[in-house]
């Protein structure tokens, strides 16, 4: 048993003919863990090649700084399409990349729901009730996170509707709201683990698929998922690294690899992973509730507008939010 | 022996530290087997000028010859120099017998001794010091007479045809010390090496050193032998410097060179007014307070002389000088 | 006495809290399933794979900062040397920076956006996200421990046995391997041990420049926080556990030697 340890331990791992390195952002572990498993079968069938997929998690932000450091991602799928604009701007990849995929590179979404503790005892129903004095909520930083930013938008979606994008208005709802914010995570997942685990505050401000994710880990009976009438619409969008993928000769495994996010069963397991899949013959299979949601397009303007506005420094978030 | 001591020949030898002189034109001539003390107080240079002799530190001008032979050819470790340091600087972490047989051990390997070779030598000069007995101790469990000998018995491995002694009894008790002088000089008249011995207190120069060299602020102030500077000092510093003496004016008078009388007898005298009597020592000491300059004035006399005087403080006394001294200034 | 009694007490009770506590809950949370999946943790690739390279970051960061700090701790207690007060001061800059900062450092000085960047992209040498960065970012930050332990015992020690040893006949080389080496030993392995401890535990720096791949540039406390993001807790604290071991293995080699130096 011991020396069969210390074998394993000094193996050298055997040499694929593939090997992808898919760099994305936190809540994504579990879905591509399985995800990775069918395609690499997928692949063997169609083409008789062994393919490995490698993963590099963090915060979506941060993983696209790592790819233009020099981590040499094949692909990227990360949280907002802003950091894939950023990648594509020190010329790694296509300025025109979210024409390369359908449904603008984003082959599944999701959205921003609340994750209250068994029983809603705040009566959470919507955005209104996160800004009550006293409600102690937990959300991550836009300046680090990817959820972060589209639930920070979820909010101001939320009063723009409400104050006929009055923005003096929206402005103070969402400071008012981030007022209620005693600690903000770098990662969403830290504030999961924050809310969940620690049991810290009212509400969770989550992703969709990251609340879904901390009821089958923590627990159904500790907690439920509210989701408001209105939030926006996520699209956490992927793209091949044109100049690595082609660097490795990768680059149609690359390709491929992200195509088939779109298939059938593509789809299928990101709806099991709580990831509103595109399809909406598989959507309508999955339980998922009915809201209505906004794309960043029609709320802001695109992802640059948006970051410009809100994330960059000295923008609205810098002036609303004084730690 | 198979090294024959050397002369040493250190001439017109300049020093700095920074601003400050350490040694300023210095020349001496060190004969072949004789033992000379360095003798002057901190900062007077006189280690400064060992530490040159036994390389350590480069002059910044002159030259040293070891028997003719520019010094500066010849690295610290040809030099043969045996060093022995104020503070033993013994090796803490090596047992008596192997700090005595280190020089050998380090020996290239075509002049090392065999390993029995090297043990034998490194006991004979454990007797030889009289450590017998102590060989498998370490440093830390001897006496600090002990490591002093020890220190000894390793700097004499390297058959040294220089002994250099850096102050080697300045870190022990007086008692420790005047026995270990007197062990020194009878092992230096047994070995007969060139030795140079470093010390600020000048009852141990003058008792142990075949001739004295007296330093002041980077100068030699005196050579000679120890009666010879306490008989004759060349300075008002040496004479200051070794043994005590009194200043009148611009006289210098020993303490044992004052004569006292009770009376006046004719002879030109001084007159003075006891002030203190301390009778306990082989001498009797007088402290007297001149009238009209109100100097104060140390005297020795034998003590029966002290008891014919029988003279007491605030008693009226007369002195007279059997030698004085003067100096240019 | 009764005061004491009290002082003693608070240290114990301080101890309990800080240290016990929380290694216990290491190992019961390491064991809640069961020793079975506590060793299954250990089969899981990546896990080996983290301990790989935790091994190897260590085995080539520490004996490079042994003959490192020897070497700069023998220059600066035994000779005096322009630019002395300016290696001193280098030496203890890991220190003073953050690790992510340290780890930051070689991302501007490798990374593809700096002036290096191309160079290495064109001759394919892969530093940061790859093995030799996670290398260099754990030599810079336990590069002190040696040196550090060292310079104040060679200083107290003094030049005097040196210079002993090199007006009997010694060679430098004699000098260093008989006299100054055996005269530090202890102080050494004690440097030894904490530099190992911190090249085997060290997260900030690496983790900026790990790149985070599983299985592949994750070291030991990496693959923890990648564990525990994973909700696979059972695992997280298996492995932290083995960190834990290195902790307590560490402190009780501290203690022996500590005695040693100071019988």
């Amino acid at each position: 048993m011991r020396l069969h340890f210390l074998l394993l331990l000094f193996a050298v791992p055997a040499a694929h003919a593939v090997s992808l390195l898919n760099v994305s952002y936190d809540p994504t572990r579990e879905f591509y863990q399985e995800y990775n498993a069918a395609f690499a079968k997928h692949w063997k069938a169609a083409k008789g090649e062994e393919v490995s997929i490698r993963q590099s998690h963090g915060g979506s932000g941060k993983q696209a700084r790592a790819v233009i450091d020099g981590l040499e991602a094949d692909v990227v799928t990360l949280g907002l399409a802003y950091d894939i604009d950023v990648i594509a701007d020190k010329g790694l990849l296509a300025g025109d990349w979210q024409k390369k995929f359908p449904e603008n590179s984003a082959p599944y979404t999701s959205t921003i729901v609340f994750l209250v503790r068994k029983g809603n005892p705040k009566g959470v129903k919507d955005f209104d009730d996160l800004v009550k004095p006293g409600m102690v909520v937990i959300a991550p930083n836009p300046k680090t996170s990817g959820g972060a930013r589209w639930a920070y938008l979820a909010a101001w979606l939320y009063a723009d509707e409400k104050f006929g994008r009055d923005e003096a208005k929206s402005k103070d709802f969402v400071a008012r709201l981030y007022k209620n914010v005693p600690v903000l995570d770098s990662g969403a997942r830290g504030s999961t683990t924050t809310f969940a685990q620690r049991g810290i505050g009212d509400v969770l401000l989550a992703w969709e698929n990251e609340a879904h994710l901390a009821l089958k880990e923590f627990g159904a009976d500790n907690f439920e998922i509210v989701t408001p009438p209105l939030s926006i619409l996520a699209e956490p969008p992927v793209a091949v690294v044109d100049s690595v993928a082609r660097r490795h000769g990768n680059a149609e495994a690359a390709a491929a690899y992200l195509a088939y996010l779109y298939s059938d069963e593509g789809q299928e397991i990101a709806a099991k992973n709580f990831y509103r899949p595109r399809n909406p013959a598989i959507l309508a299979k999955h339980p998922f509730p009915k809201l209505k949601l906004v794309d960043i397009q029609e709320g802001f303007g695109g992802w640059r507008a948006a970051q410009g506005k809100h994330f960059a420094d000295g923008g609205v978030f810098d002036q609303i939010y004084q730690p | 022996m198979e090294n024959e001591p050397m002369s040493i020949e250190v001439a017109r030898v300049s020093k700095k530290f920074g601003a400050f002189p350490a040694l300023d034109d210095v020349s001496l001539k060190l004969e072949t087997g004789e033992l000379v003390a360095l003798l002057g107080p901190s900062g007077s240079g006189k280690t400064t000028l060992l530490r040159l002799i036994g390389g350590l530190e480069q002059q910044e001008s002159g030259r040293i010859f070891f028997d003719g032979a520019d010094a500066a050819n010849i690295s610290i470790r040809e030099r043969q120099a045996g060093f022995v340091f104020q503070h033993y600087a013994l090796f803490r972490h090596m047992s008596v017998l192997k700090n005595v047989a280190f020089g050998l051990s380090v020996r290239p390997r075509a002049k090392r001794p065999p390993r029995a070779e090297i043990e034998r030598r490194a006991r004979e000069l454990l007797k030889l010091v009289q450590l017998e007995g102590v060989e498998r101790r370490l440093p830390a469990q001897l006496s600090g007479g002990q490591r002093q000998r020890v220190a000894l018995a390793r700097a004499l491995a390297i058959e040294p045809r220089v002994l250099l002694l850096d102050e080697p009894f300045g870190a022990l008790d007086a008692k420790v010390r005047k026995e270990l002088r007197r062990w020194l000089r009878k092992l230096h008249d047994t070995l007969r090496i060139t030795t140079v011995f470093v010390t600020h207190d000048q009852e141990e120069a003058l008792e142990i050193a075949d001739r004295v060299v007296v330093m002041n602020q980077g100068r030699i102030e005196q050579i000679g032998a120890p009666r010879e500077v306490y008989d004759h000092p060349a300075s008002a510093f040496v004479c200051r410097f070794i043994g005590n003496v009194n200043e009148v004016g611009a006289a210098f008078i020993r303490p044992h060179d004052v004569e006292i009388t009770s009376r006046r007898n004719g002879a030109p005298s001084l007159d003075a007014v006891v002030e203190f009597v301390n009778t306990a020592g082989a001498v009797a000491k007088m402290d007297l307070r001149l009238e009209g300059s109100g100097e104060l004035l140390e005297a020795e006399l034998p003590r029966s002389r002290e008891a014919e005087l029988a003279l007491k403080p605030g008693d009226r006394a007369f002195v007279k000088f059997r030698d004085v001294r003067t100096f240019p200034s | 006495m009764i005061r004491r009694l009290f002082l003693i007490g608070a240290a114990l009770a301080f101890l309990v809290l800080f240290l016990f506590v929380p290694l216990a809950a290491i190992f019961a949370e390491a064991f809640r399933r069961g020793a079975g999946a506590y060793f299954a943790s250990f089969r899981d690739p990546d896990a080996l794979s983290a301990i790989r390279l935790t091994l190897l970051a260590a085995a080539i960061a520490v004996p490079l900062n042994l003959v490192f700090g020897v070497a700069a701790a023998w220059a600066i207690a035994k000779f005096d040397f322009a630019g002395k007060s300016l290696l001193t001061s280098l030496i203890d800059l890991p220190f003073a920076v953050s690790p992510v900062v340290s780890g930051l450092i070689y991302v501007l000085l490798f990374g593809a956006q700096s002036w290096l960047g191309p160079w290495l992209s064109a001759h394919h040498i892969k530093i940061i996200f790859a093995v030799p960065g996670i290398v260099l970012a754990t030599l810079f930050v336990t590069f002190p421990f040696v040196a550090r332990e060292l310079i104040p015992l060679m200083q107290s020690q003094g030049r005097d046995e040196e210079i002993a040893a090199v007006s009997l006949g010694a060679s430098g080389w004699q000098t260093f391997l008989r006299v100054t080496l055996p005269n530090v030993k202890w102080g050494l392995l004690y440097g030894v041990i904490l530099c190992n401890a911190r090249a085997m535990g060290e997260f900030g720096a690496v983790s900026v420049v790990s790149g985070h791949i599983r299985g592949e540039t994750t070291t030991l406390p990496l693959h923890v926080e990648i564990l525990y993001n994973e909700y696979n807790f059972v695992a997280a604290f298996a492995v932290a556990s083995l960190l834990a071991l290195l902790a307590l293995v560490t402190l009780g080699l501290k203690s022996f030697v500590e005695w040693r130096m100071n019988p």
